[in-house]
This record gives C-alpha cells, structure tokens and sequence, in this order.
C-alpha cells in the first residue's frame, strides 16, 4: 500500500475507509470501556433509542456514567483530537515546515500563561476556577495577535519572520507564566502543571457547547484551505505568480488555526504530539496534498486522540495518565512503523 | 495596443536602484530576450513584469491594464512566470503540479473544471509529458523538469510569458529542444513571450528582439542580429566577443584576452 509514488486513488479510499473503521472503534471504546462495565450492546441500544429506534435496556446510573460522563468526554475528545491535527496540518502548510504544530504561535505560552495566571490569582492555588478556560482562550489569543503583529504586518513578513516571532513571544509569555508560578505555592504549581499536561478529565456537555462553534468553523475553513496550501507547497512568490492571494490565505488560515486550537486548549488544556504526528502519518499513507491531509486529518486526529484518552483513562484505572504522555507513546511508534515500512519499499 | 507596455520603470530595494527608467513597448507574438552581466537588473525587471515587484516609479501593463492595479488572481490570467529556480514539491504528480497553473481560473473552494482538466491534458500532450502524468515531480531529470514548469506556465492561458533563464542546469540538447518547444508555442499561439538568458548564441538565435541591461538601464535594443554585432554588448561584458555567422545563424563566443573592439567574422 506504501509508495514513493503519489498516492493512487485507490490507496486513498483505502486509507480513508480505514480512518472511518477507527473513528467507529474509538467511538464505541470510548463509550463503552471505562472503570464501570456496561456492555456494548446496552450503549448500542441506548444509542439508537436516542434517535428513536427501540427502548433503551440502560440503568439510571448506566445512562448518566454514558451521557453525562462518557459522552461529553468523547465529543470532546473528538473535536480536540480533529482540531489540533487539522491546525498542525494547516500549519505545517501554511508554513510550509514539517516541524510546524498547532502552538507554532504561541498559542501554547499564551494559554498556560492565562491558565496559570487563574490558578494563581484567581484561585489562590487553592482551586482551578472557573475562569481559567476564558482567561487560558485570552491568553492564547493575546498571544497570537501579538505575534502577528510583530512577525506578519507589512510587505516583508514571511512565514519565517512570523515563525521567530512566535518564538519570542513563547520566550516571553512562558518565562513570565514562570514568574508567576515562582511567586506561588506549591500547591498552584501542581495545579498548573496538571492543567500544562492536558486532559478531557474535567469535560461536560458545558465545555463541549463552549467550544463547539470556533471548533466546528475553524475546521471547515481549514479543510477549504487545503487547494491554497497545495498552491502554496511551490513557495509563496511562485503561488503569488499563479494567482494565489498568498497574504489573505495565510491570514485566514492562521486565524482559524489558531482561534480553533486556543479555544481546544482553553477546554483541554495542553495536549502535544497530536497535531504534528497525525498529519505526518497521513503524509506518509495518502501523500503530500493538503485536499486529502487535512479532511483525513480530522477524521483520523478525532479517532487518534479519543484511543489515546481510552488508554490513558483505563490502564491505570481509576487514576488516569496524563492524555499528552499517551498521545507521544502511541503516536510515535506508529509514525516510526509507517516510516520504515514506506523506506523499505521504496529501496 | 502592445502586449506589454512598460514605461519609465524604476525599481528600488532598499536604497539599491534594480532598474532604472526602463521604457520597453512588446508587440504581440514578439520574442524579447533581455541579456545582461550579473546584477544588470534583468530577474528582477522580469519579475516586475510578472507582479512580484513592487513598481518604485513608471508602470507596466500588460495588454493595456496595469499591472499594479490588478490583484493576484487577475495579473494570473494576463502574464504566466516560469522562475529562474522553480520550487519543486516532493510527492505532487505531474499533472498535479501543471494544473497549479489553473489556480486563477477555478478559485479555491471549487474542484478543476472539466475545461480546466482539458487544458492540463492538451498542455501535456504539447509538452510530451502525458507519459509522465503521474510520476512524482521530484524523480524527474532537469530537462522533463523544465517542461513540466513551461507546462505549468502555459496551463495559465495567458497571452504573455515571462521567463528568467529557463534554461539554467540543462545541457545543450535540453536546452535547445526547451526553446525549440517554447518558439513553436509562440508561432502556434501567438504567444509573446520576454525572457532572460545569459547565453548570447541562444538568446540571438531564439529572439526577435534583444534588450541589453547594464546596471539596471537599457543599453540597447533593437533586433536580435543588430544588437550582438554592437560594441556595447564586450563593452558591458567587460570581454572581447566575436560573432560568427555559420549558414546564417549567429553564434558568438568569447575570446581571450582584454577588451577590445568586438569582431564581426563570417563564415559562409
């Protein structure tokens, strides 16, 4: 199936029938493995009795650990898992650089420093309020425009003017987040690291509507962007010359990345690996087009993260393993199988 | 009207003057080598022309509109580029890549049209690349690699097209068979076409027109068998250069030694 060769429309189908059985697996995991048994054909039933096929067979407390607990969980989880790939892809498009991921901008320091600034201000570091989500949203958002307008105004910026900027101003926002934390207990500063690792623990149908609509809109406008970024793979003055808007869709590209990412990160917390493996591993299975990347990217970063939650929330159970640790086990040996399979047949 | 009308140009980077009040009128169908040492401004005039510079002062327009008022999608429909060194994308096949140049026709949420697919299909035929049409960019050689940019740049259906030295890193053979294809596309279509060249026995040989460019001003200009018999071409070149007439085509050579007087030999 693994080629040097562009990919075959076949391979394609192939590939994308395959991402469809694993967003159905990761589904019905995540529904249905947890530290309560419920059996799989109870959440079916309850499943399909939701759009009115048959009667669910599940308990008050089956039905509320499915539908307020496990539920909210997976949504989120999908929506995070198909936002930070379609972000990491559209970056590493927009960027044109392999090693772009979705906090390329500072989306990363912006968030923990909004975070850690509401656990620690906040909350005392007695709690994690409330606010954290809006102030973490904030942060990121203050930290990208703040980039843009360092690194992308005027004629001269290019990606790489943007990129240095996005390094400064993490520099920046991460050593004043540490500050921060300096200034503070011990106890805010497991608060932050906790919230620093990532993790869909704490997801309600509340978070899930909170992010829903930058999500939703954020991942549509970067899958139309993915004929631009094909435009784009032949370097920005020869798009421009091919009667690319190269300015307008880096703008537009950017901003949906990020805005969808610190809306993610502001629900999540920080979740890494996810958004520069998964579009990686498509690169290497369906080939390098952004028109196939970054829908695929959706479909498999949504089932990727929520088997990644799957495995972090039930080999330790009822403690759960940080969901960015599990994300960089699972992904990478992937990534490293997909890679040595693609070198051997290509020799 | 002309095809391409440029007037007064002036074009800036930083302080440094690239070119410098540059007037040039191209008539359809007209084949326009600009020539030039190092640094004479000859990339950086074409690629003004193309819409990647920005105009210090004049103008250039292309078939009446000028190109500083146009945006991107629009100059893309007039003036097509082939770079000097075009980037190669890893994994794109190559009729991907040649139906990049349909990217102002078909926009950026809509699919190729089937016209669009046609037009990529009969720019491969031409540049007998159809072999090739699925084989990824980067495994082909220089020469298939230079038709598949033209290929690109004449998937734009544009009535101009500008090139800067589109025959860097092919051999001899390539490099004749590459401007052999682009002179029957410009008989055939009337194409016109400004390019750069550094060598001067393909440039007089392929061109209607030549341009001398020295340090960003037009030396000279006029038709192509004129301007290499002038003493200002080894006097811009800071080299003896000779023209030698075999069976009626030009070829000129250098000659080593100082500067002196360049000679006019024939061979008949």
């Amino acid at each position: 199936m693994l080629s040097a060769n562009p990919p075959t429309s076949r391979r394609v189908a192939a590939v994308t029938a395959m991402t469809l059985g694993g967003l159905v697996v990761a589904v019905v995991c995540g529904l249905a493995l947890g530290p309560t048994s419920i059996p799989t054909t109870r959440i079916i039933g309850g499943l399909l009795s939701e759009v009115g096929l048959g009667h669910s067979t599940l308990t008050p407390l089956q039905a509320t650990i499915v539908w307020q607990l496990r539920a909210p969980r997976l949504v989120l989880g999908l929506l995070a898992g198909a936002m930070l790939s379609v972000a990491g892809g559209a970056y590493q498009g927009v960027f044109r650089n392999p090693l772009a991921d979705p906090y390329l901008l500072g989306v990363a320091s912006g968030a923990g420093l909004g975070a850690t600034f509401a656990i620690v201000y906040v909350g005392h570091g007695l709690t994690t309020p409330s606010w954290t989500p809006l102030l973490a949203f904030i942060g990121a958002t203050i930290a990208v425009v703040l980039t843009w307008a360092i690194g992308g105004r005027g004629m001269r910026s290019t990606a790489s003017t943007l990129i240095l900027a996005g390094v400064a101003v993490s520099a920046l926002l991460t050593s004043t987040q540490t500050f921060f934390q300096q200034q503070s207990s011990i106890d805010s500063i497991a608060r932050v690291y906790i919230w620093l690792l990532g993790s869909l623990a704490t997801a309600s149908w509340q978070s899930v509507w909170m992010v829903v609509p930058y999500v939703v809109l954020c991942i549509v406008v970067c899958v139309a962007a993915g004929s631009a970024l094909d435009v784009m793979s032949v370097g920005e003055e020869e798009a421009r010359s091919l009667g690319l808007p190269v300015r307008k869709v880096r703008i537009v590209v950017i901003a949906a990345s990020s805005l969808g990412t610190a809306a993610i990160v502001s629900a999540v917390g920080l979740i890494g690996f996810v958004g520069i493996i998964v579009p990686h591993i498509l690169r290497l299975l369906v080939g390098t087009s952004y028109r196939r990347i970054l829908p695929l990217s959706v479909l498999f970063g949504a089932a990727f993260l929520v088997l990644a939650d799957t495995i972090a929330r039930t080999v330790m159970a009822p403690s759960e393993l940080p969901l960015g640790v599990v994300t960089a086990v699972v992904g990478a040996p992937i990534f490293v199988l997909i890679l040595s399979l693609r070198k051997q047949l290509t020799q | 009207m002309n095809a391409v009308e440029i007037h007064d140009l002036t074009v800036r980077a930083d302080s440094k003057v690239l070119v410098s009040n540059v007037t040039l009128n191209v008539e359809p169908g007209t084949w326009l080598t600009v020539i030039g040492p190092n640094g004479a401004g000859k990339t950086s005039l074409v690629e003004t022309v193309a819409g990647l510079r920005r105009i210090s002062k004049g103008s250039v327009s292309i078939s009446g509109q000028p190109i500083a008022s146009l945006n991107e999608r629009e100059r893309a429909r007039l003036v097509a580029l082939v770079p000097q060194r075009p980037s190669i994308p890893n994994g794109m096949n190559v009729k991907d890549y040649v139906a990049l140049g349909r990217t102002a026709y078909h926009g950026l949420l809509r699919a190729p049209s089937a016209g669009d697919r046609a037009i990529v299909d009969s720019v491969l035929e031409r540049m007998s690349l159809e072999g090739f049409a699925n084989r990824d960019v980067a495994t082909l050689s220089g020469g298939e690699r230079q038709r598949m940019v033209l290929a690109r740049a004449l998937a734009q259906s544009t009535m101009v097209i500008v090139l800067d030295e589109p025959t860097t890193g092919l051999d001899l053979r390539h490099q004749m068979d590459l401007l052999e294809l682009l002179k029957t596309e410009v008989a055939d279509c009337g194409l016109t076409i400004i390019a750069t060249l550094h060598d001067l026995t393909l440039a007089g040989q392929f061109a209607d027109r030549l341009v001398l460019l020295d340090e960003g001003e037009v030396v000279l200009d006029g038709p192509a068998r004129e301007v290499i018999r002038r003493d200002e071409l080894s006097q811009c070149y800071h080299m003896n250069l000779r023209v030698i007439d075999i069976d009626g085509s030009d070829v000129i050579v250098p000659v080593r030694g100082g500067l002196e007087q360049a000679d006019v030999l024939t061979e008949s």
